[in-house]
């Protein structure tokens, strides 16, 4: 008699599990077939934008030169100097090295060459500084 | 995977390095202000930048090198223009600028709206980025 009720137990059992199971199953792949789209969507958007970024302008530099780039160092000191006092120093030179003032000298090439370097230079402070000493002594001017 | 582990080392000491160029860029700002050298206390910050400026390296909402005038005298559009160009010919500053991310340069008054705006891949070639 036990033995039967244990069989019958078993019997109502049995099905019950395979039923949930199933169901398990089911969402499972439901759930997998969903992740599996959103990775293909994601996987399409990065290789869209990894080319969109090729085609824009520096997309095709080296990685080398680009962190040549990065190693630079800036002097900050000079570009607020460059800032500040760089037009009024330009304006200043350019006026007192232009070779017009030194036509038909010996100085007039030297004046030449400081001008250009000059107008190179124009936003450049520690540059025209240097170029203000170099005019000082080869063009013998008198800079206040 | 070590490849990867480098990329991502290389793109935290980039953060590292935009915000350093910022502060070392405040700090000379602040010391030439005190020093009574600029007439106009300069900041510089981080903003969103214009998207039609963008190029390869272009940070994402964080394109933008924007400088202000904080306090002092008042400066006029020429000036603004003045201070774009300057660090506009700053070979090494334009080339750094454009290598750690940032693809606009503006300037901005302290008082109004008034503001100028530079896309930096078109001054790369002054600075010799693509020889």
């Amino acid at each position: 008699m036990k033995n039967i009720l244990l069989q019958a137990k078993q019997d109502v059992v049995v099905p019950d599990v395979l039923v949930n199971t199933e169901a398990t199953s089911m969402s499972i792949s439901i759930w997998f077939w969903v992740a599996l789209v959103q990775f293909l969507v994601i996987l399409f958007l990065l290789i869209k934008l990894k080319k969109k970024q090729r085609n824009l302008k520096f997309g095709d530099i080296s990685k080398n030169s680009l962190n040549n780039a990065k190693k630079g160092e800036v002097d900050m000191a000079n570009l607020m100097n460059s800032i500040s006092g760089s037009k009024d120093l330009y304006k200043k030179l350019s006026r007192v090295c232009h070779p017009d003032r030194f036509i038909n000298t010996d100085k007039q090439n030297i004046a030449e060459d400081i001008f250009q370097e000059i107008s190179k230079y124009k936003r450049d402070f520690n540059k025209l500084t240097e170029l203000k000493q170099r005019a000082i002594k080869e063009l013998n001017i008198n800079l206040k | 995977m070590w490849h990867k582990i480098m990329e991502v080392t290389e793109w935290f000491g980039e953060v590292a390095e935009r915000y350093r160029l910022v502060k070392d860029f405040n700090k000379a700002a602040k010391f030439s202000f005190v020093a009574g050298v600029a007439p106009t206390l300069l900041e510089a910050k981080i903003t969103t930048g214009d998207s039609s400026y963008k190029h390869a390296f272009s940070k994402w909402r964080g394109g933008g090198f924007r400088i202000k005038a904080l306090s002092g005298r008042t400066l006029q559009k020429s000036e603004l223009i003045e201070i774009g160009r300057v660090v506009l010919d700053n070979e090494t500053l334009t080339r750094k600028m454009i290598s750690l991310g940032w693809d606009t340069l503006e300037v901005h008054a302290n008082q109004g709206f008034n503001g100028a705006k530079w896309a930096l891949k078109e001054h790369a070639n002054i600075g010799g980025f693509i020889n």
